[in-house]
């Protein structure tokens, strides 16, 4: 009766956040709390269930902050590391934002490059996939997007093909790090790997489909790009320290972003949790912008924090009430034991699950799984979870809705009087989803199987 | 003194037109689809780009929201115009204006009456046959078509319901008096009011 209820919850989240008609974190905090009540409370009659759900008590011991055995949560439910590191990541985010900070690095690089279509084009993408990997994927669309459509008027070219790569390009980049995608944050915190590990082996896979991808979309998009456009005014462009609000709050903001990727890839090394991390980087914004507090704090994204809580409650009701090890045992008796087969399940079911509904929740509830199928199958936990971050992580890329940067993205295209719609969007990306999930395929299975 | 007219209308009832008639005798712009291209001008875009997405209903499943940004272009060009009739209307000029939910947008505007234009089923099947050139069965098909996608993005964006009369200062049959015959009305009642 209790995995019925548990189910019937979950299936009832999926489609209210798919439907998209109540805001999403009423959805999963509702949800979570009948999980709370009616699984736990009701069927199981459980209070150790929810207080493990709840997953409170690790918060207050030393491993929570400084781990020198990185191991993982040991028990499910709320992964409390992920959201306190996400809270940290955006607090510094909107500090640097605040300053100007990322507005002018967009004008800097295309001053670089002086303005000319195609190489902005270019250094875009890569702007994209590198900023993506440190920081989400949300704030670097909002800003690249809007920076493409300002020199797009200025320039005369067509912002939609710029802003299409550059969303693939931070969808890409933000699957190359632990903190570049919150499904690595939940899969690294969860499983226990580190920064470096995903930059060894998530980063590698992500570095070579980037190679593919530049191909892919310069080929594609090079004919639009190609004209050079007439009587330009260049001084008509705003100067890239002109985007500079605040110059001792960017040069803080910078330095404290400096330092996040510092600890970020030696955390393996200096055994600091990434919820650490996220408090670090956090107060350091706090008190260089002890003047702007209040507008940096209402800036935070809080409702994607209350969605993070209420779906891990949910996906706690999955596990406690043993659904998971179920849907585990029937990927395993599909792929009959065949490694290579369950690694292309995991990694193109992903792939289409995440174009289609929100990959956060999708990879919440497959690390259950895929803990189950390593012990059950012998498959390695490492190469499932590797497959499972590339999938959920690029899958997201193929449509319009398949991951929050796609849609920020084509909103602010909209906004500007670019609508893109599915078909353009899918013509586009879908392809270039296609072949980076098969670099990622064809790597896993050479390097890993 | 500042009016500003908004017309909604069942499809086939001539709402379209009468408010044109009325615009010019009056002498007031006229909003419809026009919007769109001042507003492509002003963004510097191609109106062919938003056309598609006007008078739209949002289609669920296929966008999403994320920190309060949507991706459905039928929505953010709804609200492009939403947008577009508020500064109009704050401009101080007087206009008529089609559709667009306009009774509902501009519903604190002191200068707004609003009008719902209906229509007796056969006339209106006999207004769109004849424009559109098509039989009475496909012209009916056409109505049902056009009326469900109205009510849809109307009573997506706004509270009172497409339609409902509670909603509208002034709700009128263009059947009974023809089109000249109810333009001839509206103008009588519009002065009266503006008076």
């Amino acid at each position: 009766m209790a995995q019925i209820i548990a189910l019937v919850i979950f299936v009832a989240m999926f489609v209210l956040i798919v439907t998209d008609k109540i805001e999403r974190h009423y959805v999963t905090l509702g949800c979570g709390l009948l999980t709370l009540i009616l699984v736990f409370g009701v069927c199981m009659r459980d209070p150790a269930a929810i207080m493990n759900t709840l997953n409170v008590k690790p918060i207050f011991t030393l491993d929570f902050w400084y781990a020198p055995h990185a191991e993982g949560e040991e028990s499910g439910g709320i992964n409390w590391a992920t959201i306190i590191f996400i809270a940290g990541m955006m607090i510094m985010v909107e500090g640097m934002a605040r300053a100007g900070f990322f507005r002018w690095l967009c004008m800097k690089l295309a001053k670089l490059v002086h303005y000319k279509t195609i190489p902005v084009f270019v250094t875009f993408m890569l702007m994209s996939f590198v900023l993506a990997m440190f920081i989400d994927s949300i704030t670097v669309i909002l800003f690249l997007a809007s920076v493409t459509i300002e020199l797009s008027r200025l320039l005369k070219f067509d912002p939609v093909p710029m802003i299409l790569s550059e969303v693939f390009c931070a969808n890409l980049g933000g699957s190359a790090t632990m903190c570049g995608d919150p499904p690595n944050i939940i899969i690294g915190t969860s499983l226990g790997y580190s920064f470096f590990d995903f930059i060894l082996n998530t980063g590698a896979m992500a570095v070579i489909a980037l190679v593919f991808t530049l191909i892919y979309f310069y080929l594609v998009f090079r004919k639009q790009y190609s004209t050079p456009s007439e009587n330009i005014d260049i001084s008509a462009l705003p100067s890239p320290e002109s985007c500079i609000t605040d110059k001792k709050g960017f040069a803080l903001s910078t330095v404290i972003f400096l330092i996040a990727v510092v600890m970020l890839v030696t955390h393996s090394m200096t055994h600091l949790t990434v919820a650490f991390i996220g408090v670090f980087v956090s107060l350091a914004t706090v008190l260089a912008n002890t003047r702007h507090l209040g507008y940096i704090m209402k800036r935070v994204d809080y409702k994607t924090l209350l969605f993070f809580i209420g779906l891990f409650v949910v996906v706690g009701g999955l596990e406690q009430t043993g659904v998971l090890e179920t849907v585990a045992g029937f990927i395993g008796k599909i792929s009959g034991g065949n490694s290579k087969l369950m690694i292309a399940i995991i990694i193109w079911g992903s792939a289409v699950a995440s174009a289609f509904i929100d990959n956060i929740p999708f990879a919440a509830t497959m690390i259950p799984v895929i803990k189950t199928l390593a012990v059950s199958s012998g498959v390695p936990l490492d190469t499932l979870a590797w497959a499972l971050s590339m999938g959920t992580d690029i899958g997201g890329s193929g449509t319009p809705i398949g991951a929050s940067a796609n849609v920020v993205g084509t909103s602010a295209a909209a906004k500007a009087g670019h609508p893109i719609g599915w078909g353009e969007y899918c013509s586009k990306a879908a392809p270039a989803t296609v072949i980076v999930l098969a670099v990622c395929t064809a790597y896993i299975f050479v390097v890993y199987l | 003194m500042q009016f500003i007219i908004s017309i909604g209308r069942e499809y086939g009832s001539g709402g379209h037109e009468i408010g044109r008639h009325l615009a010019e005798r009056l002498g007031v712009d006229f909003c419809d689809r026009n919007m769109l291209d001042r507003i492509a001008e002003e963004k510097d875009t191609s109106a062919e780009n938003l056309r598609k997405y006007d008078e739209t209903p949002k289609r669920f499943l296929l966008s999403r929201t994320v920190r309060g940004f949507s991706n459905s272009p039928e929505e953010i060009i709804a609200r492009m115009q939403f947008e577009y009739l508020e500064k109009k209307a704050k401009s101080g000029e007087s206009f008529i204006v089609v559709g667009r939910c306009a009774e509902s947008v501009l519903k604190d505007c002191e200068g707004l009456i609003s009008l719902f234009i209906t229509g007796d089923e056969d006339a209106k099947i006999d207004r769109v046959a004849e424009h559109r050139s098509m039989t009475r069965d496909q012209a009916k098909m056409a109505i049902l078509r056009h009326d469900k996608k109205r009510k849809a993005y109307h009573n997506y964006y706004c509270e009172g319901k497409w339609g409902d009369s509670r909603n509208y200062e002034l709700t009128i049959n263009s059947s009974k008096l023809g089109i000249m015959g109810t333009v001839d009305i509206l103008e009588q009642y519009i002065r009266l009011r503006t008076q």
